[in-house]
C-alpha cells in the first residue's frame, strides 16, 4: 500500500464530490440548505481513500 | 471491481434522491403575519399561505413589506436569514430587538443582487420574531430569476468537477489495471 496514493486520491474525492454537489446547487437540484452538500465531499473522501487502499492492495508486486 | 463500481454509483444516486427531497416544515407559526410584495415583478407572499411553494424572485426589485404580531409586543427581538448547509449555519439578514406597544410594521426595501449570486439556487429564508405574546417563526423558499449560466461560478464548479474528476481517475488507473494471465 502506498500512503501518498491513498491520500491524494481520498483528496481528489473529496474535491470531486464536492464540486460536483455544488454543480447540482447551482443548477437547481438541491437545495442550499441541503445535507447533501455535507455528506458528498466526505463520501468521496472515504471511496477515494477507499478504492485507491483496494487497488493498491491488489497491485502485484513490482 | 465491477460490483464496486456499481454499488457506489447506486449510493451516489439513492443518496442523491433522498437528499433532494424537500423539507415539509411549517412556513409560519404563532399568533403573526407577515408579508411581501415585489414592486415590479408584480409577485406577492404571504407567509401564512405560501406553503412549500419556491418563490422565484427578480435579480433588483423593491419589496414593500408588513408584518404583525397578535398584541403589544413589549420587549422583543427578532432577525431573518438565509439557511446555509450544514455545519454552516446560517447568513443574517436582518435583526431587530427593542420595547414597544405597536402591533405591525411596514415598509420598502431595495434590493440588487450582484452577478455573483448565482441564478436557480433554491434557499430558504427563515425568519423569527420573540415578544410578550411568544415567539413567531416562518420559512420561505427563494429563488432568483435567471439561468445557471448567468452565473460564473458555475464555470468554476464545472472546471473543478472536470479537473478533479479526471485527476482521481489518472490516480486511480494504474492501480486497477488487469494483470495479464
Amino acid at each position: 500500500m502506498k500512503p501518498g496514493k491513498v491520500i491524494g486520491t481520498a483528496a481528489l474525492g473529496f474535491f470531486f464530490l464536492l464540486f460536483v454537489a455544488l454543480d447540482l446547487v447551482l443548477f437547481g437540484i438541491l437545495p442550499l440548505n441541503s445535507v447533501m452538500i455535507t455528506i458528498m465531499p466526505i463520501v468521496g473522501l472515504l471511496v477515494g481513500g477507499g478504492l485507491a487502499a483496494y487497488g493498491s492492495k491488489n497491485q502485484p508486486a513490482a | 471491481m465491477k460490483t464496486i463500481r456499481w454499488a457506489a454509483t447506486g449510493l451516489l444516486f439513492g443518496m442523491l434522491v433522498a437528499g433532494s427531497g424537500r423539507a415539509a416544515n411549517a412556513e409560519l407559526s404563532g399568533a403573526c403575519q407577515a408579508s411581501g410584495t415585489w414592486r415590479t415583478a408584480g409577485i406577492s407572499v404571504d407567509a401564512a399561505a405560501i406553503g412549500t411553494e419556491v418563490v422565484t424572485i427578480p435579480r433588483s426589485d423593491t419589496v414593500d413589506w408588513q408584518g404583525s404580531v397578535s398584541g403589544p409586543p413589549g420587549v422583543h427581538h427578532g432577525s431573518i436569514w438565509v439557511e446555509l448547509p450544514p455545519p454552516f449555519g446560517s447568513v443574517e439578514i436582518d435583526s431587530w430587538g427593542g420595547q414597544g406597544v405597536t402591533t405591525s410594521n411596514s415598509g420598502a426595501e431595495e434590493y440588487d443582487l450582484p452577478k455573483i449570486v448565482p441564478a436557480g439556487v433554491e434557499f430558504q429564508v427563515v425568519g423569527e420574531h420573540v415578544d410578550a405574546n411568544g415567539t413567531c417563526s416562518g420559512s420561505v423558499r427563494l429563488r432568483v430569476s435567471g439561468g445557471a449560466f448567468d452565473s460564473p461560478l458555475v464555470y468554476v464548479s464545472l472546471l473543478g468537477t472536470v479537473g478533479t474528476g479526471a485527476g482521481a481517475a489518472l490516480m486511480l488507473r494504474p492501480m486497477f489495471r488487469r494483470v495479464a494471465s
